[in-house]
């Protein structure tokens, strides 16, 4: 029961990261109406650049974040470009295809300025862990729950309560609907994106400083992860994104306590499979 | 034909049947990232029944490509009727499914004096069925392309049959399909399985001529570049693909300068043709402006 209860909240506090993933999938997703896999490359991009920031100068924790975020935005802007607005006016499906081709790029690009194979990323580690009766709290996955509720509730600040958010959500409703209400579309979608890349690159230094290393695998890692929560949670919705990382997120913790090492990724990867396969939304969605 | 030159030529052939494959599925308006994973459960299939078995190469790569296919008919059952991002997020999941599978996957028995077979993250080594036969590499990258040609005139000549015209409407809108007695779901899902066990045979091809595989031969990026292959070659034509595979291994990695770069010029490569000719170099109109003129000089 113990170990249950432990693997319980250790899945929430990971799943809290995942959940920011699946938000910034959505809110691109559901602006664009476009799926850009490249999301988790430029969380990479972001988290290598930190990597040598830290590298540099041991213990310039603040400098390590600011950095992490800048480069994935900037790695943002560049997907923005190259595969979504250059290439408007075709079929969703092409911008998802660009996306991949970026994704070669960044990941190559990465691996060209990387020393090694493996990263390292700097975290907090004065902060104490917790323990509240039998469960520990242990600090890095402590700082990624705080960290990712707060971003979240910001989040939900930011599309909730302000102009900005509003044109957002009228865009995602219906964007001729909004064009008519004289919302310009082109800039609230390219707005959509910064914003999704700063949430990715925030949800990066969260994850970075938990596992304290990063290896080129983390793009495909972040994406499938952010993929899985936005599907789970029924593509489009922001509160289903949040529901459906927290879910990811317990299913790997309770098959990693229960199985396993090796099995925690099988059960993550079997879960968006059945998500797919069992979605009643699937069937409806034109091919190409 | 220098060692290198056979070596790459042999390359070239096994990824053109992945990049068909990846192919086929597009013609049924289905992206997938996941072809990878037919590919290595071709070759280990393949291995498996030459290294553990005794069985002969012919026979391991058929078996390889049988399996294949049974996994892809698997795969279609769940996903037949799933389209557009649906059906590319599940494929990116099989694909990653059957790596981390064959990372715990042992099956080994004892061949001769040591244990040989697959064993988890450590691979497969010893599938030594082409050295021990006496065949030559060039005759079998001969063979490869002989086998590579046969496929390349076999889903030409498919896709100007009845069928394929039953599964380029299935690709361009299923609902009229449909509408005019189409079987969606029975067309998609058997060009699903045929497109799984072409993977199949390029994976059974690759393994013989490699001697080993290993659980990150179905690294996701084979499956991405098998899809931008027919993007870059063109979707008007089976042969599109098979220019994109020999264009990508052939040049971009035949210079050495570019070492390091060359994913870097690919992806941008695939960008700006997705911007000018979204359907490739050999797109449906400029293959159908050919045949005309080729078919008009005839007559």
């Amino acid at each position: 029961m113990v170990d249950f209860l432990q693997a319980l909240v250790d899945g929430v506090m990971l799943g809290a990261t995942y959940a920011l993933l699946g938000l910034g999938f959505t809110l691109i997703f559901g602006v664009l109406r476009r799926l850009n896999l490249a999301f988790g490359p430029t969380i990479l991009v972001g988290i290598y650049a930190g990597s040598h920031v830290g590298l540099a100068w041991p213990g310039a924790l603040a400098a390590v974040m600011a950095v992490t975020v800048a480069a994935a935005i900037l790695a943002g802007i560049y997907v923005e470009r190259c595969s979504f607005r250059a290439l408007s006016r075709q079929a969703p499906v092409v911008s998802m295809i660009s996306t991949f081709a970026v994704w070669m790029q960044l990941q190559e690009l990465v691996s060209l300025f990387a020393a090694s194979r493996t990263m390292p990323y700097p975290s907090p580690a004065w902060l104490p862990a917790v323990a509240a009766g039998p469960i520990l709290l242990r600090s890095d996955a402590l700082l990624m729950w705080s960290g990712a509720t707060a971003i979240m509730l910001a989040l939900f600040v930011l599309l909730y309560r302000t102009r900005f958010g509003t044109a957002v959500r009228a865009v995602a409703d219906s964007s001729e609907a909004a064009t008519l209400m004289g919302v310009n579309v082109a800039a609230v979608g390219a707005a959509a994106f910064l914003v999704a890349s700063a949430v990715g690159g925030l949800a990066g230094v969260l994850i970075a400083q938990s596992q304290q290393q990063v290896t080129p695998y983390f793009g495909l890692w972040a994406t499938v992860k952010g993929l899985t929560a936005m599907l789970l949670g029924g593509a489009g919705s922001l509160s289903g994104a949040v529901v459906g990382g927290v879910i990811l997120g317990v299913v790997e913790t309770q098959t990693l306590w229960h199985f396993g090492g090796q099995w925690r990724d099988l059960a993550a990867y079997a879960l968006l499979f059945l998500v797919v396969a069992l979605s009643p939304r699937a069937r409806g969605e034109p091919s190409l | 034909m220098s060692d290198y030159v056979v070596s790459l030529l042999v390359r070239i052939g096994v990824e053109a049947f992945v990049a068909l494959s990846a192919y086929l599925l597009l013609v049924i308006g289905r992206i997938s990232f996941g072809q990878q994973a037919f590919f290595v459960i071709g070759g280990y299939a393949a291995g498996i029944s030459t290294a553990l078995y005794g069985a002969p190469l012919p026979i391991g790569i058929i078996v390889g490509a049988l399996a294949a296919g049974l996994a892809a008919a698997l795969f279609a059952g769940a996903m037949a009727r799933a389209g557009g991002i649906y059906f590319a997020a599940g494929s990116l999941a099989r694909g990653e499914l059957a790596r981390v599978a064959l990372l715990s996957f042992h099956h080994q028995v004892p061949v001769g004096a040591d244990l040989t077979g697959p064993a988890g993250a450590d691979g497969f080594r010893g599938i030594r069925a082409l050295f021990t036969s006496g065949m030559s590499v060039t005759a079998y990258m001969v063979a490869i392309w002989g086998l590579l040609a046969l496929t390349f005139l076999a889903i030409a000549l498919l896709l100007r049959s009845r069928w394929g015209e039953a599964i380029r409407m299935v690709g361009e809108d299923e609902t009229a399909a449909a509408a005019v007695g189409v079987r969606v779901g029975r067309v998609a899902g058997l060009t699903m399985v045929g497109a799984g066990a072409l993977a199949g045979m390029g994976g059974g091809l690759f393994a013989h001529y490699a001697t080993y595989l290993e659980p990150g031969h179905a690294d996701v990026m084979l499956g991405v570049h098998s899809l931008a292959y027919a993007f870059i070659g063109g979707l008007g034509t089976p042969l599109g693909p098979i220019i994109g595979v020999a264009f990508d291994i052939g040049l971009l990695e035949s210079f050495r300068f570019l070492a390091g770069y060359r994913m870097i010029i690919f992806g941008g490569l695939v960008m700006a043709l997705l911007v000018l000719r979204p359907r490739g170099l050999l797109d449906e109109v400029t293959v159908h402006r050919v045949t005309r003129r080729l078919a008009g000089r005839r007559a």
